[in-house]
């Protein structure tokens, strides 16, 4: 409810602003400022913001933001195509020395959130939020399948985690806002963009609010070559409010690529590059043992006397017996494997596994034994 | 030394000169498990700790090179390579969790220096599963 109460609110703020500006001619920042001032007269206050003071909009670029939706906070300073590396391993690349470029303005310690209206194409354009504790989701994420994004495909391929090459991408994660089939906030995303670049954003920005109470200003804006139907990835940008950015402060850009894929961004087409040069890791064949001895390794569950321990439903499982002996940093994370599927799990019970008959064992032991990660669980 | 860190799940520590994460309930056990002896950390992370009184916290942007033996050292955003023949323990808090990072832990687990020598998982304050371990030498 308090969400939908600041959804109100912010869109009456948007009417409000619209229409005061004489046509055709800017509206000057002060009186941006007033209207917020007057809206949120006994709640919202100026935040000092010298970092994006340096890159601050005049006043009729925000004018621009306020009155066109399509081109809301995007037009005026969403990267150019131009400006980004091309894709070279790395999920995610810095821009402009990880300034967000937010206007004064656009800070809030009251919480609200905008979702740009979908271009021409139908394609999202920018979402942006000033993201509080009040707004996160209390609830398991909804279904979002029904929205089809533009450039959407279903397609898998075996070298893609989880299989499937592109899933439905939050522009601003559900567990910042909540937000679930909402076409202004999902796109055609790869699972390399989605976990690998836009996911260790989200949980920081996450983390960072539980543990405050703080906000975080927070804009993601895809970016789209042309009329292409497929984004070449998102820009996002984040500053914590209270503290202006101490806590939380980046702009980077997190490639639409996936490993060993090309992609068509013209409408989402996809193809595995194969390699002859390269030859692929034989899973099955037998490891070399480390032989390297290594004592014995207790683990305890923190106060408590009991040796039994059970699983957490995120995180790395606890031992059942009470030890485990690393070989290796890769060996100290142990999974779950069940009795008779393809996959490893971080828990005994996903999916239709029957915890009483999942056993445990190093990530490596699984991965020798040919099993894949599972993508639900992890 | 003994060396206490905060990693993610790649061993990343910082992104843009920023901790990944902080988490009420690891300070409260950094506090608990380093109580009778020193506590170093640099003033980027004495800010966490503004609040807390009663405990041996020394606050000294040079504490690689101050901290004796049995002296405990909190670092969250310095390169620690260089120390890595200083330090008999290390306490590694796992956030279970993958963030971005730019600056990551740079001492190897894999080059048989180290051994885990346990390890205990707690819930934290905004975090579900924190993993504490210790690592001492392997001798």
């Amino acid at each position: 409810m308090n969400k939908i109460k600041k959804s109100l609110i912010a869109g009456m703020l948007l009417l409000v602003i619209v229409l005061s500006i004489p046509t055709g001619c800017g509206i000057d920042d002060s009186t941006y400022k007033y209207t917020s001032k007057d809206m949120y007269s006994d709640e919202m206050t100026d935040v000092s913001n010298s970092e994006s003071e340096k890159t601050v909009n005049t006043s009729t670029e925000d004018t621009t933001r306020l009155t066109d939706n399509t081109n809301v906070l995007s037009g005026q300073n969403a990267i150019a195509i131009t400006q980004i590396p091309e894709y070279s391993g790395t999920p995610y690349v810095v821009i402009n020395n990880n300034i967000p470029q937010f206007s004064d303005t656009d800070l809030s310690n009251v919480s609200y959130e905008y979702y740009g209206e979908l271009d021409r194409l139908g394609r999202c354009t920018t979402a942006y939020a000033c993201i509080g504790k009040d707004i996160m989701p209390t609830e398991e994420r909804g279904k979002i399948g029904s929205v089809k994004p533009t450039g959407w495909h279903t397609v898998k391929y075996d070298i893609v985690e989880g299989k499937y090459l592109y899933n439905r991408c939050h522009l601003i994660g559900y567990q910042l806002t909540g937000e679930n089939a909402n076409n202004k906030n999902l796109i055609t995303g790869t699972r390399y963009m989605n976990v690998e670049g836009m996911l260790p954003f989200e949980n920081m920005v996450e983390d960072y609010i539980s543990e405050t109470n703080n906000h975080v200003m927070y804009r993601v804006t895809p970016v789209f070559e042309g009329d292409n139907l497929l984004a070449n990835g998102v820009q996002m940008e984040a500053k914590s409010v209270e503290d202006s950015g101490e806590g939380i402060l980046f702009n980077v850009f997190c490639y639409n690529a996936q490993p060993h894929v090309t992609i068509n961004y013209a409408n989402g087409d996809s193809a595995e590059i194969i390699d002859e040069t390269v030859t692929k890791p034989d899973v099955t064949a037998p490891q070399p043992d480390i032989t390297v001895p290594q004592p014995d390794v207790t683990v305890q569950q923190d106060n408590a006397a009991a040796t039994q321990l059970q699983p957490q439903d995120d995180g790395i499982p606890q031992q059942t017996d009470g030890s485990v002996q690393p070989k290796s940093q890769s060996d100290t994370v142990q999974v779950w494997v069940s009795a008779t599927g393809s996959k490893y799990h971080s828990r005994n019970d996903c999916g239709n596994m029957n915890p009483d008959k999942a056993t445990r064992m190093s990530e490596g032991d699984a991965i020798n034994m040919g099993l894949e990660k599972c993508s639900k669980c992890w | 030394m003994i060396l206490c860190v905060a990693v993610d799940d790649k061993m990343g520590m910082t992104f843009n000169r920023r901790r990944q994460s902080k988490d009420a309930l690891l300070r409260k056990k950094l506090l608990e498990i380093s109580k009778g002896h020193r506590l170093y950390m640099n003033n980027y992370s004495a800010k966490q700790f503004e609040n807390v009184s009663d405990y041996n916290i020394v606050v000294d942007d040079e504490m690689l090179d101050k901290a004796c033996d049995e002296d405990f050292c909190f670092v969250e955003n310095l390169p620690i390579k260089g120390y890595e023949q200083l330090i008999n323990k290390m306490f590694i808090f796992r956030w279970n969790r993958l963030y971005p990072a730019d600056m990551f832990f740079d001492i190897s687990l894999d080059d048989n220096n180290w051994i885990l020598d346990s390890a205990i998982e707690f819930e934290g304050n905004s975090h579900k599963n924190i993993t504490m371990e210790e690592w001492i030498r392997y001798e």
